[in-house]
């Protein structure tokens, strides 16, 4: 790709010269300033001084459950309080400031702060809590879920889960994380041209997460501990002029991890393997990342310009090593290092040139490089087994690095007053190290076509067809034991690609427009006899916004989706003996309506939203099993609101939200810890929920 | 391969000669008068000749822009401080005097300008820092004007709000309220979330106009903790994160293209129980061996750390 980079970076730079010269004449053309001394702006209305508003009230959830309450902070049963503020201040001298509020009675509250002169600064602080409610039903024996050690109750270890002391021992624990993200920052505008900001963010993550930990043949779910600080910072200079505009950044992340580990006592006999009674896992180990960008942006002439984006990171991983086991009675050979010294170098770049050539055509070409250059070093490492042995052969890390080379060409043409043309070729690059796949292109080839041929009818056709080839495809011989030599890695394996879309949108009367859309897509494996075959997918939705009257308007809104793949593979490490297939139905179905009961005084509403999905598994052997029971889920939410305004700055709310969800999940379904003898599981329940809302709050503004 | 490298140069090559002659072209396509319409004269007394008709009472209320930056006076670059309303709406004495809609740039879809001119009001004020990328950017070049996702006359832009911007979005990317309507989501449907957390609307290299270079360093700007180099990686995890997870949502759990041990069994075929077929008589009460593969995490009841594993002895991502 070497010489072809070149000769695109070259093509794009060859028109400089050209489009420069015709750049002054085509700027230069401008209207004199007006008089406007007589501009008094009498009937404007500025608002100076402190205008805002208050929401306070409460609101009751019926039921108990970490689905229902995931992202929102309503998990539980019980009251809850509502409170929402934001306060804004304008000073004559363009000082200002805003304080918000939201959600000041759930775990998703935030609040922030801004304020400053417009124009010359501004110095802001925000606080966010984002919880994640993952779980409600997880079981455990399991003593000390949340910190570093599990420990065990008396009874344990034992052969089997059935005979292990589970109904006495089993304790409930929800899986629950939550981020609390503090920011501060600020910017400054010294002259018009030039910006300056900086923007700091500490966030700390703490709760719990589910794992596994596998002694061999035997295994157990763990509850681990989060507890994650993540600093983040982001500063940048910024010039804008009419024809130039720059913007130069840094970006740093410092990632710092409390519990380097989570240790677990084994809850099973290992006969033969003494010592293997306690296991250690690696948890995320702390990283930093630095990254220095610049975007520039050049007006060459009135309608080209170039853009470019250059962007050099460095992450580096240098945790202090774990022991290779918690097994005293092992030898185990010293590790070649302490620590990984791991390092990672990015650049990432995008040159492009657009050009509005004439009315009627457009042109743009881009060329794109990413690249992650693994600069680990690589060492041979004596590994144990599951705490349980020595094993017998070592192992060198592999350093994954990939370099991604891309070339756009585009053309836009107006065939006609309200019909425009597109076709585009797109080449994609990517090389990696250490894979089965040196090197993959990809060539696409697209077409479009977009018009307003009628008034009422917008309508746009999509077609794009995509080759992609590797190089060869030779196993890595650092991968022991071998994959089967017939499989090809779906992310590097041959493939061709169709992929269509239509969209319309048909304004049918002055109040009533309708929105289809319809998209597909096709991937053929051609030359991969394991692994994935084959994948499609067709998405089609369709919408309606029909204002009934003046005061009443309603949306309807719909979709299907489906999602189906193939797959083979071989139990006798030859040819394929089974084959798999998924496929994933999913319908959206939302009504809205919205009703001004009483002009200026009342407003009421309703929304109702039903999903359904489901997901069809089968692998089919010479046995001929049935199919799996399918993965499905639904959810029915309604929600009704009424807005009242008592005064011309009061207002009364109220809402009533139901909403019920079911799912099934053989993944879940009937397995507790002790259905599999030699896994002791969560005994998760796949979420089930009827929850109502009532809420009820009073607004006032000021 | 050889031959399509050299097509492939040989294409960029023509295009670059292309964008020289159109360029040099452009002088005299540049000249041509603007779509008729607007006049070149601007309004006696400025907003005031506007306001007259344009009252409060007006069915498109334009009064709350006055609580807005752009009606700040003491910033010397707000249109207030400068042309007022035809600062944005371009001069204004042919429309007063005729009242003809077609004498005044209104930036709605109806406007006799396009797209393109519309923005160009925005931009002569809004071209640097985020926008730098807009022209060539996917949303510029197909039409979407400024004024499709932003509000200037409301005294908050919803677009620039958590709880509202995503209904904006979805005007157009009707399909993505679909998935953030799925089992397994990211937070947008909750409102701690927002599109513009991970997409930068204005502009930007990558394929889904993401806030940074690569789908990867978008994801770890929220999950640094999956961003090592751990010492024993799982190469697609370090490649791309959309080759196991879908980013809107999915009918999967933790937002999977699909579930073990058929997501695994994709690439993992060595001899042993990766290549075994998994089938429902594993399934509790039907008799079947190869529960553990397949019930509760299943392949991840053992190689629990996917995302990767510093532990010396991680190296099949189980400790």
């Amino acid at each position: 790709m070497k010489t072809a980079t070149q000769l695109s970076l070259l093509a794009m730079l060859s028109t400089l010269s050209a489009a420069a010269a015709a750049a002054d004449g085509a700027a230069g053309a401008g209207r004199a300033a007006p008089d406007t001394s007589r501009w008094q702006c009498k009937l404007c209305k500025f608002e100076d001084g402190l205008s805002g508003t208050v929401e306070v009230g409460g609101a009751y959830v019926s039921d108990s459950s970490s689905k229902f309450g995931e992202y929102n902070g309503l998990n539980k049963d019980g009251g809850y309080f509502i409170g929402d503020f934001s306060a804004r201040f304008r000073g004559q001298d363009a000082g200002y400031w805003n304080l918000d509020a939201a959600n000041l009675g759930l775990d998703a509250r935030s609040l922030s702060a801004e304020g400053g002169r417009q124009g010359t600064y501004k110095l802001w602080l925000n606080y966010q809590e984002l919880p994640h409610f993952i779980s409600d039903s997880v079981q455990t024996p399991f003593i000390g879920s949340g910190g570093a050690s599990l420990t065990l109750p008396a009874g344990f270890p034992a052969s089997t889960t059935t005979l292990m002391p589970l109904p006495s021992t089993l304790r409930q624990v929800d899986l629950e994380t939550k981020r609390k993200e503090l920011g501060v920052g600020a910017a400054w505008t010294p002259a018009r041209a030039w910006d300056y900001g900086v923007n700091f963010r500490h966030q700390i993550r703490e709760g719990t997460l589910g794992t596994a930990g596998a002694f061999f043949v035997t295994a157990s779910q763990l509850v681990r501990p989060v507890d994650y600080v993540t600093d983040q910072i982001d500063a940048s200079a910024s010039f804008t002029d009419t024809r130039f505009q720059a913007k130069l950044a840094y970006y740093g992340s410092n990632f710092t991890n409390n519990d380097p580990s989570l240790t677990w006592q084994n809850p099973f006999t290992a006969p033969g393997f003494p010592g293997a009674d306690a296991g250690q896992l690696a948890l995320p180990p702390d990283n930093q990342f630095h990254q220095v960008t610049a975007n520039l942006g050049y007006q060459l002439a009135e309608r080209t310009r170039a853009t470019a984006d250059f962007a050099v990171g460095r992450g580096t991983q240098n945790q202090q090593f774990l022991t290779p086991t918690l097994n005293g009675t092992l030898a185990v050979p010293a590790l070649p290092r302490t620590s990984l010294d791991g390092r990672v170098d990015t650049v990432n770049a995008n040159l492009a040139l657009n050009s509005a050539v004439t009315d009627r055509l457009r042109l743009k070409a881009a060329y794109i490089y990413n690249d992650r250059d693994n600069q680990t070093p690589q060492s041979t490492y004596s590994w144990v087994t599951t705490d349980m042995f020595v094993a017998p052969s070592q192992r060198t890390n592999l350093p994954y690095s990939f370099t991604q080379d891309k070339a756009q060409l585009r053309a836009d043409y107006k065939a006609a007053e309200r019909t425009t043309t597109s076709a585009g070729y797109d080449y994609d690059s990517v090389k990696r190290t250490f894979q089965e796949v040196n090197k993959a292109n990809e060539n696409t080839f697209w077409g479009k076509l977009a018009s307003r041929y009628l008034d009422w009818v917008d309508l746009t056709l999509k077609y794009a067809y995509s080759d992609r080839n590797y190089s060869s495809y030779q196993p890595v011989p650092e991968i022991t034991p071998p994959e089967n030599p017939l499989l090809r890695k779906y992310n590097m394996a041959d493939r061709t690609r169709n992929s269509g879309e239509l969209r319309a949108s048909f304004a049918a009367t002055d109040t009533i427009s309708i929105g289809l859309q319809f998209d597909a897509s096709k991937d053929d494996y051609s030359n991969s006899t394991i692994g994935l075959t084959s994948a499609r997918e067709y998405n089609f939705g369709g919408d309606i916004t029909w204002m009934l009257s003046n005061q009443t308007s309603l949306h309807l809104f719909a979709n299907r989706q489906e999602i189906k793949s193939e797959q083979s593979g071989s139990q006798t490490f030859s040819t394929p003996d089974w084959s798999g297939e998924n496929k994933d139905t999913i319908h959206f179905v939302g009504v809205g309506v919205k009703h001004v009961a009483i002009k200026d005084k009342l407003e009421v509403g309703a929304d109702y939203t039903f999903t359904r999905s489901k997901g069809a598994i089968s692998v089919n052997t010479a046995a001929n099993e049935p199919a799996f029971p399918d993965i499905s889920t639904s959810r029915n939410s309604l929600k009704l609101y009424a807005n009242y305004r008592l005064k011309d700055n009061v207002s009364l709310r109220a809402g009533y939200w139901y909403e019920r969800y079911d799912s099934d999940d053989w993944a879940l379904d009937g397995v507790t810890p002790d259905t599999i003898p030699n896994v002791l599981t969560f005994g998760q329940l796949a979420p089930q929920y009827r929850v109502h809302v009532i809420a009820m709050s009073v607004r006032y503004k000021f | 391969m050889r031959i399509r490298k050299s097509l492939s140069a040989v294409l960029l090559v023509l295009s670059g000669l292309a964008f020289s002659v159109v360029a040099a072209a452009q002088g005299a396509a540049a000249s041509e008068a603007p779509a008729a319409g607007q006049g070149t004269e601007y309004s006696e007394n400025g907003a005031d000749t506007c306001l007259v008709c344009h009252t409060e009472a007006w069915p498109y209320p334009i009064f709350p822009i006055f609580k807005t930056k752009h009606a700040n006076r003491a910033d010397k670059r707000t249109p207030f401080a400068g042309l007022q309303c035809e600062a944005c709406h371009g001069p204004g004495a042919k429309h007063a005097a005729t009242a003809s809609k077609d004498a005044i740039n209104s930036f709605k879809a109806t406007s006799f300008l396009s797209v393109g001119q519309r923005n160009q009001f925005c931009l002569n004020c809004h071209q640097g820092s985020a926008r730098i990328g807009w022209v060539g950017s996917k949303h510029e070049i197909n039409n979407v004007a400024c004024t499709s996702c932003h509000k200037l006359h409301v005294e908050r832009d919803p677009v620039l709000a958590k709880a509202t911007q995503p209904e904006g979005c979805y005007k157009c990317h009707s399909k993505v309220l679909a998935d953030f309507n799925k089992p397994s989501v990211h937070p947008v449907r909750f409102g701690i979330m927002t599109c513009s957390g991970c997409h930068s609307t204005h502009g930007s290299s990558t394929p889904a106009m993401l806030v940074k270079p690569t789908v990867n360093q978008t994801c770890y700007t929220c999950h640094a903790e999956k961003r090592g180099p751990f010492l024993w990686e799982h190469a697609p995890v370090a490649e791309d994160c959309t080759l196991c997870h879908v980013p809107h949502g999915s009918a999967r759990a933790v937002l999977l293209t699909k579930t073990p041990p058929l997501l695994c069994q994709q690439c993992h075929t060595v001899a042993g129980h990766p290549s075994v077929a998994y089938t429902s008589s594993g399934l509790p009460g039907r008799g079947g061996g190869g529960a553990a593969f397949l019930l509760a995490g299943g392949c991840v009841n053992c190689h629990s750390q996917v995302h990767g594993s510093n532990h010396p002895s991680g190296i099949k991502l189980m400790r």
